[in-house]
């Protein structure tokens, strides 16, 4: 490959630009602030940066087919309640509790998917309309009290750290190496990525397309629900409201890593990266001393921006073709 | 006048113009003649503003011509009917024909339908359909669709004309009409232009005949001064010969798939046939006759709602594509590679290998096998002799020919047993074409494959079938036997062809 080339498909690699635009902003917040570099503030960071890239993730594995999830929040907090009962009132041990909430949000997913996929219901409105019913079910069954009583042993993912690198980011790296695999050399993961392509195409080469959108969703739903079981093991408790702000940081986080908004296009490290980014902007955003009132502002223009770029790469990428 | 100079437009992976220069006269019927790919289509497109040319420039009566979009085309009194169907199903004919001059009360905003309905009755006249205005056009056949083209492209009252194969869909009598009226605006001295690749019309309706070839233009004539035989010679490049493969090799009494009363709802109509192991059986028919649809119904992309099919002499219910290339081992090239063919965006080694991840996979953890995949994608582009820079490369900076070749071999790398060729050779090269006969029939006769070749491509069906079924439709309508592959094949078998059509 010759130098120019070579540079240029640095360029046009996404995410190089990512890893660029998270450097960027970790060296202007490690100039601009005392604080932004001390243990504590790199602990904490890393644990949201953790809970940001798996919901993430629950929006870009069903936008990777094409499709959206309105209800990732309201699945992590049905997700979150299930945990929180059968630990706090059942007193079921952490496996069998994070085991039935998977179990449940695979269940939405499910539910989702199939609803979408084979009744060939828009995916926005299908979502849009369970997250009321998964939320309602949530509050109805609480009535909006939190469960407190959550052992001591379930928090140790959440709130441990070796050498100061939380437990939980190690977890995310180890799952999101996994996630990388899954989409490189497992039939699924293939499936998935053809089918968010091409659906059609995919259809007329002998696989499933709607089997496929379906297991997308549940896909979708099982990680909602791991982030909500990882929240739980954050916070050592486990309230109803959980998931209420996860939509738009799904959607920025999906985004901002470089999944595609046309389907077919996800990157487990664009994904991260996306987290990283996302959870120092806010970061950053409370050392500048923004007030609080005003965080969905920036957060939706930094949604549009991410679009945007998103835009500007698909068409600079179709110019090239011609060329 | 209408003129175009220097037109060059490319595509990824195909220049389909090449510099081309053609001056189209009012009064004047002019063909524009090439086989499929050839570039006509995307002259009409430069011309339309659908496609603005990358370099070349275009006058009218000397005057720079410059349209960038359809809607300016449309406001420069140029007006195209197209080969596929623009029309919105779900409005009126009427609707259809007025869109863009809908008549409102005085000087209200309030449509005045009886004036609308009225106008469209006049230019429905004119092309002969005796429909009522208001019908949907979506219950219309694609014949009738066509003819509302027509009349919508005669109501905007242009000064040029387009017309991109619009004999394709429509029948005899239809054509004739289409015909009559083209004649009477010829008279009012409007430039017609005239894309077809049918010999026949041109001498049958054109004054002149502009002959492209792989995006070049060949050559411009007039029409008294061409022989049949000097067109083929333009269009195809050498002399007119339909080199009929010998007779291969068919069992007879082996039949592999037979289908008996096929039935769907203005799809197809008591449809039955039978396919030997080792033939390739001949689909003939124009678009919409029934023949992709047929082909659909088999591969259980559409449900039929009667009739049964059995492979090896079992009933088979297909539910999926899925379902037909992993339990029947039945694999179907589309007509249309770019939307239902490949994963343009993806590397020539997963277009090759989609169909047989399952296979290739480990025990337990579902894991492709790369070396496997490698393996497979370098043996299918070296026997199909696809043209790329490496396996890696993505489908959509290929040509034509080679997509085509490599939606092909996810088909041939399944080792299906039955394979349904939808329109094989639409708009690749003619290299490309004679080496996608040579696999067809190598497939069929030395493979023992069993082969459906799907074509309105007369030549190709002569040369390739063993025997034909003629659809028009949505029903069979005639078999031919025994397709003969003497010398003179072509001409009996065209002809036999023809006499279904009377």
């Amino acid at each position: 490959m010759a130098k120019k080339d070579y540079f240029k498909s640095i360029l046009t690699n996404g995410n190089f630009g990512l890893f660029l635009a998270a450097l960027i902003l970790f060296a202007a917040l490690s100039i601009a602030s005392d604080n932004f570099l001390s243990p504590y503030n790199m602990y904490t960071t890393g644990r949201t940066l953790s809970l940001y890239a798996f919901v993430g993730l629950a929006q870009g594995i069903v936008l990777v087919v094409g499709d959206m999830n309105l209800s990732v929040g309201a699945i992590g907090g049905l997700a979150t309640i299930t945990a929180g009962y059968l630990m706090d009132i059942q007193g079921f041990n952490g496996t069998v509790a994070v085991a039935v909430a998977l179990a449940v949000g695979i269940a939405c997913g499910l539910i989702n998917g199939v609803i979408t996929a084979k009744f060939g219901i828009n995916a926005f409105i299908v979502t849009l309309a369970t997250s009321f019913v998964f939320t309602g079910i949530n509050f109805g069954f609480t009535q909006g009290y939190s469960f407190v009583n959550i052992p001591l042993s379930f928090t140790v993912l959440g709130k441990g750290k070796v050498f100061g690198i939380p437990f939980i980011l190690i977890f995310t790296i180890i799952a999101f190496i996994v996630l990388f695999l899954f989409f490189k050399f497992t039939i699924m993961g293939r499936r998935i990525l053809a089918v968010g392509e091409n659906l059609d195409a995919a259809k007329f080469s002998g696989i499933n397309s709607s089997n496929i959108k379906i297991l997308s969703h549940a896909l979708s739903g099982f990680v909602a629900a791991l982030a909500a079981v990882l929240y739980v093991s954050r916070m050592g408790t486990a309230p109803p409201v959980t998931g209420q702000d996860w939509l738009i940081v799904s959607f920025a986080v999906a985004i901002l890593g470089g999944t595609s908004l046309n389907g077919g296009l996800i990157s487990a490290f664009g994904v991260i990266m996306g987290a990283a980014i996302m959870v120092m902007i806010k970061n950053g955003l409370v050392m500048l001393g923004t007030n609080v009132y005003w965080e969905q502002t920036y957060l939706g223009l930094l949604i549009l921006i991410a679009v945007g770029i998103d835009r500007v790469r698909t068409i600079y990428n179709q110019r090239r073709l011609l060329e | 006048m209408l003129k175009v100079e220097n037109i060059s437009k490319s595509f990824p992976g195909i220049k389909a113009l090449d510099s081309v220069s053609v001056e189209f006269l009012e009064g004047e019927i002019h063909a524009l003649l090439g086989e499929n790919g050839a570039g006509k289509s995307t002259l009409i497109k430069v011309i339309c503003g659908v496609h603005p040319q990358d370099t070349g420039k275009m006058y009218i009566d000397d005057k720079k011509l410059v349209v960038e979009s359809y809607i300016e085309a449309l406001a420069k009194d140029i007006s195209v009917v197209n080969q596929e169907l623009q029309v919105f199903p779900r409005y009126s004919v009427a609707e259809n024909i007025m869109l863009d001059k809908m008549k409102t009360i005085g000087k209200t905003a309030i449509l005045d339908w009886k004036a609308i309905n009225k106008t469209s009755k006049r230019y429905l006249d004119m092309v002969g359909l005796d429909i009522p205005p208001t019908k949907a056009i979506g219950e219309l056949s694609v014949a009738q669709k066509q003819m509302v083209e027509i009349a919508k492209a005669l109501a905007s009252n242009s000064k040029i004309l387009l017309l991109d194969e619009p004999t394709s869909a429509i029948s005899e009598s239809e054509i004739k009409t289409l015909f009559e009226i083209l004649s009477g605006l010829k008279e009012k001295g409007i430039i017609i232009i005239f894309v077809t690749h049918k010999l026949e019309e041109v001498f049958r309706v054109c004054d002149k005949v502009t002959v492209l070839r792989d995006g070049k233009k060949i050559g411009t004539k007039k029409i008294e001064e061409v022989e049949r035989a000097d067109l083929v010679k333009m269009m195809i490049g050498r002399e007119e010969k339909i080199e009929a493969f010998r007779a291969g090799a068919v069992e007879e009494d082996n039949i592999v798939l037979e289908a008996e009363g096929i039935y769907k709802e203005h799809k197809a109509e008591d449809m039955s046939f039978k396919l030997r192991k080792g033939e390739v059986l001949g689909f003939y028919g124009l678009m919409g006759a029934g023949r992709t649809e047929l082909a659909r119904l088999l591969i259980g992309e559409d449900r039929k709602q009667s009739g049964k099919v059995y492979v090896g002499g079992k009933e088979i219910n297909p539910r999926s594509i899925s379902d037909s290339l992993y339990k029947y081992r039945i694999g179907y090239v589309t007509e249309n590679r770019k939307e239902e063919g490949l994963l343009l965006n993806s590397n020539i080694k997963t277009n090759v290998n989609i169909t047989i991840w399952p296979m290739i996979a480990s025990k337990v953890l579902k894991l492709i096998n790369g070396k496997k995949e490698e393996e497979n994608a370098r043996r299918m582009v070296d026997e199909l002799d696809i043209r790329a820079t490496s396996i890696n490369q993505l489908a959509q900076k290929l040509s034509g020919g080679n997509q085509q070749k490599l939606s092909i071999s996810k088909w041939l790398v399944a080792d299906c047993d039955i394979i349904i060729f939808d329109e094989p050779t639409i708009g690749v090269d003619v290299g490309a074409k004679e080496y996608i006969h040579k696999l067809i029939y190598n497939l069929a006769h030395e493979q023992g494959k069993s082969i459906i070749l799907i074509s309105s491509d007369m030549p190709e069906i002569i040369k390739l079938a063993n025997r034909i079924y003629i659809f028009r439709e949505k029903k069979i309508i005639g078999e031919i036997g025994e397709v003969s592959k003497d010398a003179d094949s072509y001409d009996i078998v065209s002809n036999q062809i023809a006499s279904y059509y009377v």
